[in-house]
């Protein structure tokens, strides 16, 4: 063991650029898998929330909610817009037949909030029928949410004083929710009562028309639906958008469908990419092992001259092995973690899809799998070729010309 | 210790318009005996390494066996036989073999390391190097010394574990005649105090020191 230490810590500081090599070839191969892995956790995680929290089988927007944009946007990213259906339609909604559950959202941008420089979503939710938001926020408030109340996303600052400022009237926060990684973390939430005041009060004080001469009190900007058991929501929602014009109705099922298959095509990517990058290594380390084994043939039969056993040579081999991977692999997975977890949301943006860092748990799960890849990528070559250097007698005898 | 070879032969495989099979070393008996040097002459190609590294327990022979006193050396496991190799068996082999990521005092203290504490053996590590005339390359690494300098290196590293065989394959093939002498010394007084020698060389000189001397020529030892 004292021979395997001394050696490789030597062989590693002696001979620089050889270990430079392997060391970067680690580093690139484990910063890989890290970052490929992580990716992929953060992805299934982000959507595995999203769609579970979501809960509803249709979606009904306003036909001027810029058509299918909006819904997209309700779903994949859980961002709002200022659109408005009127009650008419609404209670037609009610009309239709393989509803089993029905709830209204009623949605506002504010335009100044004394909370953040930017705009903020308003979500106006009705407590008594909501089964799409509230199961989410019981994570963290199990009250209820009173006249006046709002309970605000992760991205939110939450001043000392507890409430927020929107249309003259101040608010107050009573909770603050978890991330999601998607839009839903720079919204405010709070009930039906509240949101229409905050609406009524928008008018009078910006002295605009910003609902289109639609009934505040009546009107909502999304209806979902949950759908009876032995209903299809497809034909619920094509039931929808036959009998009533103004508004138009999706189907969660075809969304999420093309969603899952979009982030699993994701995932597979990155799946085969990480697993070529990591035979790719595996042949490199192979090919570098292969080479630098004539300079440790030699080496071997220095040191079975002196009573090295071929075990204690195999322990070098591994000593070194080990070593520079684990140099390789901790700076392969530092750098992910400094590069991979700022960029989630640069990341979530690109692939348009959610993306939530896994827990602490996972993370580390991770950390050690990335390690462990990076440590086999570099003891399988290095055994081997310890193997091929030891397996004849005579190619551990010092050659005359050597 | 006493070392016996019986009827050992070596053959090696090698492609050639003829046969395959190339006999480095014929059947041959050997004895090499306590508190003497014995010395084997002969031309370059002759079987003299090979015959060496079979007795040393660095080459297994074709047939025949070697014994170690009572011990039949090819009859151990690899494990068991590296470390007779280790303790009883001291090897100076031909050529330079130093390791270049080593100093020389850790190039010395090498066989140490593989077994036990090398701190225990550090100040005869030095007294050997000195008395090499090397003291002063110690903390040298071993990559930057000559010829001549990894020669002593090594011959140091063949005695740091006081073995009671000493295997020297043309010890002093780059070293000027004054170390010479001096490593032929250095191998009489070994002798003297009861090792036993061997040393394969051209030097002319050596056989003065020589209390056997044996000749190999195609691979038979005469
Ligand atoms: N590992 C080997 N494989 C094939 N031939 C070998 C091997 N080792 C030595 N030989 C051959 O055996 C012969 C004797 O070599 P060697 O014992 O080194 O001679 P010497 O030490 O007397 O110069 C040479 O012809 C050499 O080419
Ligand atoms: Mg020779």
């Amino acid at each position: 063991m004292r021979i395997a230490w001394t050696l490789s810590i030597n062989n590693i500081r002696r001979k620089l650029f050889r270990s430079f090599a392997l060391i970067l070839l680690v580093l690139c191969l484990s910063f890989a898998v890290f970052a490929g892995g992580m990716t992929i956790m953060s992805l299934q995680k982000g959507l595995n929330s999203y769609t579970a929290r979501l809960g509803a089988d249709v979606i009904v927007v306003p036909n001027n909610a810029t058509s299918h944009g909006a819904v997209d946007d309700i779903f994949l990213q859980g961002i709002t817009g200022n659109y408005y259906m009127s009650g008419r339609d609404i209670q037609k909604i009610y009309g239709i037949e393989g509803i089993e559950a029905i709830s209204k959202q009623f949605y506002l941008t504010s335009a100044k909030a004394s909370c953040c420089s930017s705009r903020v979503q308003i979500i106006g939710i009705d407590p008594e029928t909501d089964f799409s938001i509230q199961p989410w926020i019981q994570d963290t408030y199990q009250g209820k949410m009173g006249m006046g109340d709002i309970i605000v996303g992760a991205n939110i600052n939450v001043p000392l004083s507890r409430t927020l400022r929107f249309y003259g009237n101040d608010y107050y926060v009573v909770a603050q929710l978890s991330r999601t990684g998607t839009g839903l973390d720079s919204a405010v939430y709070t009930n039906m009562a509240t949101i229409k005041e905050m609406a009524a009060n928008s008018v009078t004080l910006l002295d605009t028309d910003a609902f289109n001469s639609v009934n505040i009190d009546t009107a909502a900007s999304a209806v979902l639906i949950k759908v009876k058991k032995n209903k299809d929501a497809e034909t619920v929602a094509d039931d929808i958008n036959i009998h009533i014009t103004k508004v138009e109705a999706s189907s969660s099922r075809s969304m999420i469908a093309s969603l899952m298959s979009g982030l699993s095509g994701v995932s597979r990517v990155i799946g085969i990419l990480t697993g070529i990058i990591w035979i790719l290594a595996l042949v490199i380390l192979m090919t570098v092992f292969m080479m630098i084994s004539n300079e440790r043939q030699k080496e071997f039969a220095i040191l079975r001259i002196s009573g090295a056993s071929r075990k204690i040579l195999f322990e070098i081999m591994s000593m070194e092995a080990l070593l520079i991977s684990s140099i390789g692999a901790v700076l392969g997975i530092l750098i992910g973690l400094v590069i991979v977890v700022p960029s989630a949301s640069i990341l979530s943006g690109m692939l348009q899809l959610p993306l939530l860092m896994p827990g602490l748990m996972a993370m580390i799960m991770m950390i050690i799998g990335s390690f462990a890849l990076a440590l086999l990528a570099t003891l399988i070559p290095a055994l081997w070729s310890a193997h091929k250097m030891t397996k004849s007698e005579t190619g551990l005898l010092l050659r005359e010309d050597a | 210790m006493k070392l016996v070879a019986q009827k050992i032969s070596r053959q090696f495989f090698r492609n050639s318009q003829n046969t395959n099979v190339f006999e480095a070393v014929k059947e041959t008996d050997f004895v090499l005996e306590e508190g003497k040097i014995s010395v084997i002459v002969g031309r370059s190609g002759g079987g003299k390494t090979t015959l060496s590294n079979m007795l040393c327990g660095l080459l297994m022979p074709s047939s025949g066996k070697v014994f170690l006193d009572e011990c039949d050396l090819y009859a151990l496991s690899d494990d068991e036989r590296s470390k007779i190799r280790n303790q009883y068996i001291g090897i100076v082999p031909q050529g330079q073999t130093g390791l270049s990521s080593l100093t020389v005092l850790d190039n010395v203290l090498v066989p140490v390391m593989m077994y036990g504490d090398p701190e225990t053996k550090k100040e005869e590590a030095m007294t050997l190097l000195y008395r090499l005339g090397i003291d002063d390359l110690a903390n040298v690494y071993a990559s930057d010394l000559s010829g001549g300098e990894l020669r002593r290196m090594a011959i140091a590293r063949a005695l740091i574990n006081n073995p009671e065989i000493i295997f020297a394959d043309e010890p002093t093939g780059d070293l000027d005649d004054e170390t010479t002498q001096i490593v032929f010394q250095l191998l009489r007084e070994l002798a003297d105090s009861g090792h036993s020698v061997l040393m394969v060389t051209h030097e002319k000189d050596a056989l003065e020191y020589a209390d056997h001397v044996f000749e190999m020529k195609n691979g038979v030892l005469l």
